[in-house]
């Protein structure tokens, strides 16, 4: 049986692969319990499983397990822990960005991706990354006004 | 008394747990002891099955089962019980179920699949709704007309692939024309499309050894499938239960019922387990609910004054395979084409096709795009013909007070203001002037105004139970599903409203679960915040009286005496308070001794006196509600590519009373998008075999941030109404009923082409600019 060792938001983990084609999305959701990660198309289209691998945004779905040996990835889980809403996430809930919520945590993980490594991201950076994802739901207006909100508010607390 | 909580745009209450990835979506539920899912699908449009062998897949390694239809009874429904779980004898669309495999895991079920061997004998197929209903065509239905049906309402014609006539009879279609001093006509097409929700549907059942059903499902009628489930196996209600998780998206694909019956029955081999199965996003397409797929032909006659006196239509809907989910979408188109207007004749017919296509359902507003993008395409041409505005036109025929509706229902003023709506857009267009046409782009401008008076089950109605506890805060408990839409926000508003309780007080049921959720008929037509909202507000009200009735006792006075306000009853002369916590278990004097019944209530709502329409002229009390709006929008259009920047549009809507004006801003803005992606990018294409070609993203393609409109306007309107709670009208999947018209209309404007069919792609656009010769 095949074996994955990588490091899950700051936890290293060994996960056995079962048979066949095994995407990180799945070892992430069915083998370790991280539903936060979502799957909407399974073809790296709507960016709904988006994670952050070694710093970079990666949607989830397309990265075959093995990909991530010895990465270090962070999902959705790593940003509250402690029980307090990251920046981005809190940016979100105030800009009225989530409605059904299901485009939400892979959108937010690529804004921490972006924002991690640049801060002050123009405007045309921030659009080209969101540009990425797709939302049914809000007609992107609002999911726009977060991203900059969001990054007005890791301004505020550098 | 001035409101706290409705008219305010407070967070949603689901939003913490949507940012954190903590809410629990179907795909995210593991069960003890479960199975994975697998669907053979027909892979050929129609055929018939001759032999299926699972030997082979059955000895594959984790398999538990391989599920067929071979033998299987049973056909479900709602009103017409044509479908079978899986199936049977023959396969009549592509993305038809032939076999479920169930394996311990995913993969092996998989890898199952491609081991299973059917032999078909292909029979010839018809995907155009128009060819299916001419005779001659391939049967699709041998029994159709013989199903089992609700005769009143769905109207087949044996012998055809047409297994629904709607016909409206307003009026003489003769005289209506004779009157006219000119006409429009056009052929138009609404084409199959998708509607996307992010989240693709999945569903658990587990079949108990003592008979019981379990399921949990991605689906926004929790009660209509516990009911087809109990129908479809022969069991009582109370056997099956129905848990709704969050759902990601819904936009009526999602109603009804769609693959949870081929789970059930495939569950129902495999007792003690539980059958999990979520859908790729290219079996969403193939396999779940699509929706519109219209082809139509309309005629409107008008005096030179722009007055209409008939209207003439014809619609095709290519509603695929079975119809259950198709009729209800096929008679809405045909009251509702009209649009917002009066025409004092009006002859429509509808017909609801058998074509080898996944099956059409509901998709946001059904019925109402489809025939709305006929009226307000050729009230556009009209206008030009009659050298008017078409804004002259719409105001001329606008339903308001005293007029009749297609239904033969008079319009009260309060129903809503069409004409503020108009004016409302044409304000927002005109404070941005079009830029001149250069070398590369034309600019043009667009409005189309609409309606939506959806039908409901005539019986539907929303449940409420409320409860309070003994601090003071309440439980509301009701069914309407939270698919994104807002609607445990907007209800948590209302129910503190009614209670005067601070919001943080109240709390909706998350979770909806049949086995004690009050009954609810589904979460469909935008009914939530409107019907949900008054059986709200009548289990707020017996709740508070029962306080009251309380606090008499204990005081010893009249019930009718006790005040109320702010969670509180206080006694009318010495000024004594009794708040709602301690009047929650009874009120209990010092040594004990209680009094008075616990503090929950029921409450429910029906909209009153629906009828279903008249099975000979279509008329009816068949709409329970309005709302009204406009749209209207500013475009640019590349010469070279083709290709369309939407820079404003807007969209004016009569909420009557927006509860959470950011969420009812939020459902139009995303409305607009969704509404633009049909209009320009979005349609359902076949192969030559007949089998759904474009299933999965990008190949499907919906709008992503890059298509949406640069600015977007939303004015809501508020006009008082009796029948909603504090005067709020159903608003949710309005803002895409206009859309592709107010866009074809707009493209009209800057390209002098008249576009009839969407979507209009960039192709299609530099072709007809091609053969155009000179540009406006
Ligand atoms: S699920 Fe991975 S990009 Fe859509
Ligand atoms: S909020 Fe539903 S898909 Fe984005």
């Amino acid at each position: 049986m095949r074996v994955l060792n990588f490091t899950v938001n700051g936890t290293p983990r060994t996960v056995h692969l079962e048979e066949g084609r095994v995407m990180l999305a799945s070892v992430l959701r069915d083998s370790l319990g991280l539903t936060g990660t979502k799957v909407g198309c399974g073809t790296g289209q709507c960016g709904s499983c988006t994670v952050v691998m070694d710093g970079k945004a990666v949607t989830s779905c397309t990265v075959p397990a093995e990909k991530a040996e010895g990465t270090s990835v962070l999902t959705i889980e790593s940003l509250a822990e402690g029980g307090v809403l990251h920046p981005i996430q809190q940016a979100f809930v105030e800009a009225g960005a989530i409605q059904c919520g299901f485009c939400t945590p892979g959108i937010v993980m690529r804004l921490y991706a972006l924002f991690t490594q640049n801060p002050d991201a123009d405007d045309e950076t921030i659009m080209k990354e969101l540009d990425k994802h797709l939302c049914r739901c809000t007609g992107y207006e609002n999911i726009v006004k977060a991203a900059h909100l969001a990054q007005e508010k890791l301004r505020a607390a550098r | 008394m001035t409101l706290q909580h409705v008219g305010k745009s407070v967070p949603r209450v689901d939003a913490v747990r949507k940012a954190t990835g903590e809410a629990v979506f179907v795909a995210d539920i593991v069960l003890p002891r479960m199975l994975h899912a697998k669907v053979l699908r027909a892979g050929v449009p129609h055929a018939k099955i001759l032999s299926i062998d699972t030997s082979k897949a059955e000895a594959m390694p984790g398999v538990k089962k391989v599920v067929t239809g071979q033998g299987c009874g049973m056909l479900f429904g709602t009103c017409l019980w044509d479908q079978p779980p899986l199936a049977v004898d023959k396969v009549r669309h592509a993305g038809e179920p032939v076999a479920v495999v169930l394996a311990e895991t995913g993969n092996q079920a998989a890898a199952a699949l491609k081991e299973i061997a059917v032999e078909y004998k292909k029979l010839p197929f018809v995907l155009d709704p128009v060819e299916a209903a001419a005779p001659g065509a391939p049967l699709i239905h041998e029994k159709n007309g013989e199903y089992r049906r609700v005769e009143y309402s769905v109207h087949p014609i044996p012998g055809s692939n047409v297994f629904h006539h709607y016909k409206l009879r307003k009026g003489n279609e003769q005289e209506g024309f004779a009157k006219a001093d000119v006409t429009v006509e056009d052929e138009f097409e609404f084409p199959l499309s998708s509607q996307a929700p992010l989240e693709p549907h999945g569903a658990i059942c587990r079949f108990g050894t003592d008979g019981d059903i379990e399921i949990w499902a991605s689906n926004q009628a929790p009660f209509v499938l516990r009911d087809v489930l109990a129908d479809m196996f022969g069991i009582p209600a109370t056997k099956v239960r129905v848990h709704i998780p969050y759902l990601g998206g819904g936009f009526g694909g999602k109603s009804d019922v769609s693959i949870e019956p081929m789970v059930a029955y495939a569950a129902s081999f495999v007792p003690g387990y539980a059958v999990k199965l979520v859908l790729t996003r290219g079996e969403v397409i193939s396999g779940a609910l699509i929706g519109r797929g219209m082809k139509g032909r309309m005629r409107i006659g008008a005096k030179l004054d722009g007055t209409f006196t008939a209207l003439k239509a014809e619609m095709y809907f290519a509603d695929g395979a079975y119809g259950d989910t198709g009729w209800p979408v096929d008679t809405v188109a045909g009251h509702n084409c009209t649009g917002p207007y009066e025409f004092p004749n009006a002859i429509v017919d509808v017909y609801g096709v058998y074509t080898n296509s996944p099956i059409v359902g509901a998709y946001r507003g059904y019925g109402h795009p489809e025939g709305q993008f006929m009226s307000s395409r050729l009230i556009d041409m009209l206008a030009r013909k009659l050298d008017m505005t078409p804004a002259e036109i719409m105001r001329k025929n606008f339903l308001c007070e005293g007029r009749k509706n297609a239904l033969g229902q008079t319009i009260k003023k309060s129903n809503g203001d069409l004409f503020g709506c108009l004016d409302a857009v044409e304000k927002a267009l005109a404070e941005e002037p079009l830029p001149p046409n250069d070398e590369r782009y034309v600019y043009g401008r667009g409005i189309a105004s609409m309606m939506k008076s959806p039908k409901m089950a005539a019986n539907a109605a929303s449940c409420c139970h409320v409860q309070v506890n003994a601090d003071g805060s309440a439980f509301v408990n009701l069914a309407g599903i939270e698919m994104g839409q807002g609607v445990h926000t907007v209800f948590a508003q209302m129910a503190a409203e009614a209670l005067e309780l601070p919001f943080e007080k109240v709390r909706i049921y998350f979770d909806v679960d049949t086995q004690y959720s009050p009954w609810e008929w589904q979460t469909v037509a935008s009914m939530q915040t409107y019907r949900g909202g008054r059986a709200i507000q009548d289990a707020c009200r017996a709740l508070v009286e029962k306080a009251k009735k309380t606090a008499a006792t204990a005081w010893n006075c009249a019930p009718g005496m006790v005040a109320y306000r702010e969670g509180v009853c206080v006694h009318p002369n010495t000024g004594a308070t009794l708040s709602l916590g301690t009047l929650a278990r009874g009120f209990m004097a010092a040594n004990g001794l209680t009094v008075g019944e616990p503090l929950a209530a029921t409450g429910w709502y029906r909209v009153p006196e629906i009828t279903e329409p008249d099975p000979e002229t279509g008329m009816g009390n068949a709409a329970g509600s309005w709302t009204f709006g406009a749209q209207g929008c500013a475009l640019r259009v590349d010469r070279q590519t083709g290709e369309v920047k939407i820079l404003h549009f807007a969209s004016a809507f009569d909420v009557g009373r927006a509860v959470n004006p950011a969420a009812t801003r939020g459902q139009v803005t995303g409305g607009v998008v969704q509404g633009m992606g049909a209009a320009l990018m979005e349609k359902i294409l076949f192969t030559d075999d007949g089998a759904a070609k474009n299933v999965t993203f990008p190949a499907y393609k919906i709008p992503r941030l890059h298509d949406a409109p640069e600015k977007q306007t939303v004015v809501l309107l508020e006009t008082p109404n009796e029948e909603g709670p504090w005067s709020a009208k159903p608003m949710a999947e309005h803002p895409i009923v206009a859309v592709a018209p107010t866009i074809l209309n707009a493209l009209r404007d800057a390209t002098g082409v008249e576009f009839t069919a969407i979507p209009v792609t960039p192709e299609r656009i530099l072709e007809a600019l091609k053969t155009r010769k000179e540009d406006k």
